[in-house]
């Protein structure tokens, strides 16, 4: 995150070939949850004075353009949820934010997310600017009305213009590849996967250009898993941008077009699918990679920091110092750029 | 050998989950169980760890025939059959601390404290759990965290076999490996047979000696692209 | 490309607040209306608390501190101040015997409070070992118990209670049982429910599979989970024992005259009060509505305590 970083702007804009601006910019966002009963309280509480504060997301920065599924990698704990809440500004109000994060709105100036009040969010961004596909479909619908129910009132209370929502809830359905005959049914009715595609299309009901999956594919066996991202790297295709948020790392071997891998609350790489699957450059992804059943099935040693007691410098190096055949450490958290990829701490030589 | 025949089961009369499942763990070997969600293999893995009657078919602990499950089966019986959970959240007490967890399996048994606390420690270091995160409840620690706890509860009663139902499903890579690692290690050093049900077709190919498949409907092999005859009239290897 | 540092002049252009670049700024503010409602209402809920603490602990205080400092065990009978409005003397009037009602409520609250209180530990001990039976070895022991419940439940609470004190006339005993057998139902109820939506989860199978036995079961898990509701069904027991203790003492079924209950003190000046003497009421009465409203702000405030919000302030 220096100046270098600018002047390499547009040279590697042009190695892309990207014209195309970002949908969603991610500036140095930290997030950070203060733990326990309010100050007043904390005297009787024995424990909570210790706990102190969690740091969840520390300077995170990114860009998401259009055409891109960026999957966002991590362990599980390691802030990745955190960093979707946020940006949909659904977190508890025992959270403190800092940084920006600017959304493009096609049709008006673009928003600041973190700092936009309720009304905003509510009326402009959730659904409309940005469509969220839940962690779990089957919980996310109420289970006394059909799905087809719930998707033209989604449609109807996001594009309140369109003359049809029917006609369009079943248009939405046949893009994802829902059956009209499950519009019909209610969600227990259906199988896991079939509501996960009613989920997506209610993601859709408001055309956003950004969509924002968190986990969409916990609990489907593969086959399911394999059909859900498939539909979000369509949604790529289709120009708009996903952001994938998964701890599964062969979904997003499946579809990423970027990874971002996040350790201990902040990314310590970020690169084009390929480039990082074949060769990563932070030994925490390597690692990661290594623990995958179809690699070499070793599990990193440790575990990882707690939040609210993260070391300085590279925390991964803390955990597992000289990992061989990695660049050695230079102790910097901050990402920095070599090529078009990015990396912290181990910047090949 | 941990065997399992004819099985019939489920929840509702008249609705079957199991129809007919054949099912055969030998001390020392991993049985993968795969296929796709809701063909009843979590009802499977609670049969043969006799949590869950099942309306017809046979269950054998190493030749003793089950002839009563749950709280009614012999605690000694029980114990032979360890199982792990998919949700470790939703599996451990949320008033125990994590050496609670552990321990409790140990207690129950009739251990007195000093023991349990010293083969709590000694399990605590296999699946990779300090002293400072047994000591914090569930709600303080990660999915994966607790899922070594729960592993650890499993291991604690030194059981001949294992059902780990799902038991990697929520967790990351890293993590998985551990827990897989820490259950190969165990099936090394006891001889303790193994049943592995994931969906998760290439963890199996890592994890498991054969991969059984269940299809669709609670039928054994019905339905899906594997062409594999009914569950253990065949052996079949993936 | 998904890079860390965009152009600055893709991000200028923001139309909302621009201050926030450099400092924290808390999640709660952003969202507007609902926060401050549902702050006054735990202002509220925290206010009722507190006053129904402070006024119970006055009430306990009276109830403890007036019969001894005014004698009351020691009052003599005294006809020259039968029927006394209130005066200096006696701020809250005499009663048809000439005792100072300020004295004689405050032993009549005594009296209500601790019947009250062993009614309500009773109830709740009988409820919860039935109701956690029920639902720990459910069956046809569920079904009968439950059945139970209901045959209880159809008959009115007072008729029964006035059957069992008149079988056993007069005691104080009498008086406890007769109101812990009409009450336990509904802690039986609550238990059970709660032991039977414990009873489905998977930590109780890993229980078993662990090897553990149906008491020890019962003893780690299911019972240390229904103590706080069972707790608070007592709490909310309260005012209805206080309030069924006084309806029998003032049919006169209730405790022997010797053990002066607001009830007895009630009934007792049934014929006074149509003689126009409101006084020998007024207390009596008023330390019964504020007893009851005290115990129940109390059993409020706790249950909305106990009410499960979300689990965890933050969801990693």
């Amino acid at each position: 995150m220096s100046d270098q970083t600018v002047s390499d702007q547009t040279v590697h804009d042009q190695a892309v070939g990207g014209q195309a601006a970002p949908l969603l910019t991610v500036e140095a966002m930290s997030v950070r949850f203060t733990l326990g009963r309010p100050a007043a309280r904390r005297v009787f509480a024995r424990r909570a004075a210790g706990r102190g504060e969690v740091h969840a997301v520390t300077d995170v920065s990114f860009a998401l353009r259009p055409g891109q599924v960026l999957a966002l990698v991590g362990e599980s704990g390691c802030g990745k949820s955190v960093l979707a809440s946020a940006l949909l500004g659904l977190l508890p109000a025992n959270a403190r934010l800092r940084g920006r994060a600017v959304l493009a709105d096609p049709a008006g100036a673009p928003v600041e997310l973190l700092g936009a009040p309720e009304p905003v969010l509510a009326g402009r961004v959730r659904g409309r600017l940005v469509g969220l596909v839940p962690q779990s479909a089957a919980t996310h619908l109420t289970p006394v009305r059909t799905a087809g129910a719930q998707l033209v009132e989604a449609v109807r209370a996001l594009r309140p213009a369109v003359a049809e929502p029917r006609a369009l809830a079943e248009a939405l359905a046949d893009r994802v590849g829902l059956p009209r005959q499950a519009l019909d049914s209610y969600p227990h009715e259906l199988s896991g996967g079939t509501v996960q595609r009613v989920a997506v299309a209610m993601a859709l009901a408001g055309d956003p250009p950004v969509v924002l999956a968190d986990e969409p594919t916990t609990g489907l066996d593969r086959p399911l898993v394999d059909r859900t991202v498939d539909m979000l790297a369509e949604l790529a295709d289709q120009g708009r941008a996903v952001l994938l948020i998964t701890h599964d790392l062969a979904a997003a071997k499946r579809v990423a077009t970027h990874v971002a891998v996040m350790y201990a609350s902040r990314l310590v790489e970020i690169a084009p699918a390929g480039q990082l699957f074949t060769e990563p450059w932070h030994p925490y992804t390597g690692m990661l990679l290594d623990a995958l059943p179809d690699g070499a099935f070793t599990p990193i040693p440790g575990h990882p920091p707690e939040l609210t007691a993260l070391p300085s410098g590279c925390a991964f190096c803390r955990r597992c110092p000289d990992v061989p055949g990695y660049a050695p450490c230079t102790d910097d958290p901050g990402l920095i750029r070599v090529g078009d990829r990015w990396v912290a701490a181990h910047p090949p030589c | 050998m941990l065997s399992a025949t004819g099985i019939v089961a489920g929840y509702r009369r008249g609705r079957p989950v199991l129809d007919g499942v054949d099912l055969g763990v030998a001390p020392g070997e991993v049985v993968g169980l795969a296929g796709p969600s809701g063909c009843g293999k979590s009802t499977l893995a609670r049969v043969v760890s006799l949590l869950h009657r099942p309306w017809a078919g046979r269950v054998s602990v190493d030749g003793t025939v089950v002839t009563r499950f749950r709280h009614a089966a012999p605690a000694s019986l029980r114990t032979r059959v360890g199982v792990v959970f998919q949700q470790p959240r939703l599996s451990v007490d949320p008033r125990f601390t994590l050496r609670a967890v552990v321990a409790e399996p140990l207690l129950a048994a009739g251990a007195d404290r000093a023991t349990a606390a010293e083969t709590v420690a000694e399990l605590a270091d296999r699946v990779g759990l300090t002293g400072e995160l047994l000591s914090r409840r569930p709600h303080e620690v990660s999915d994966g965290q607790l899922q070594r706890a729960c592993l650890a509860r499993a291991l604690a009663p030194r059981p001949g076999y294992l059902v780990c139902d799902e038991m990697t499903a929520m967790l990351d890579a890293s993590t998985t490996a551990a827990l897989v690692r820490v259950v190969l290690d165990h099936v090394r050093d006891t001889g303790a047979g193994v049943l592995a049900i994931s969906h998760d077709e290439s963890l199996l190919a890592v994890w498991a000696d054969r991969v059984s498949r269940l299809g669709g409907a609670g039928r054994p092999g019905a339905g899906g692209g594997q062409q594999e005859p009914p569950m253990t009239r065949g052996t079949q290897s993936a | 490309m998904a890079d860390p540092v965009p152009e600055t002049t893709d991000t200028d252009n923001t139309d909302t607040d621009t201050d926030i670049g450099g400092g924290w700024h808390s999640a709660a503010r952003r969202r507007a209306g609902t926060p401050r409602r549902a702050a006054a209402a735990a202002g509220r809920a925290r206010l009722r608390g507190g006053v129904s603490l402070v006024l119970l602990g006055l009430l306990a205080l009276v109830a403890l501190l007036v019969p001894w400092l005014g004698d009351a065990a020691g009052q003599q009978v005294d006809y020259a101040a039968v029927l006394r409005p209130p005066s200096p003397a006696h701020p809250f009037g005499t009663d048809g015997s000439g005792h100072d009602l300020f004295v004689r409520a405050s032993a009549g609250l005594r009296v209500s409070l601790l019947v009250a209180t062993a009614c309500a530990l009773a109830s709740t001990v009988l409820g919860a070992a039935v109701g956690a039976l029920a639902g720990a070895v459910g069956g046809w022991l569920d079904r009968l118990l439950m059945r139970l419940v209901d045959t209880v439940n159809a008959v009115p609470h007072l008729l029964l209670g006035i059957v069992i004190v008149a079988l056993f006339r007069g005691s104080l005993g009498a008086v406890v049982v007769s109101i812990a057998a009409t009450h336990w139902t509904t802690v039986a109820r609550i238990v059970r429910a709660e032991v039977l939506s414990l009873r489905s989860r998977p930590f109780l199978d890993a229980a078993i599979s662990g090897g553990s036995s149906r008491a020890r079961v019962l003893r780690r898990h299911l019972l240390p989970a229904v103590v706080p509701q069972a707790a608070l069904s007592a709490v909310l027991l309260l005012p209805h024992a206080v309030w069924h203790e006084t309806a029998l003492s003032f049919l006169g079924l209730g405790l022997p005259p010797h053990l002066p209950s607001l009830g007895n003190i009630l009934g007792e000046s049934r014929r006074a009060v149509l003689l126009g003497a409101w006084w020998v009421v007024a207390l009596p009465s008023a330390l019964l509505v504020l007893a009851t409203l005290a115990t129940s702000g109390l059993a409020a405030g706790w249950r909305d305590r106990l009410v499960p919000r979300r689990r965890s302030e933050l969801a990693l």
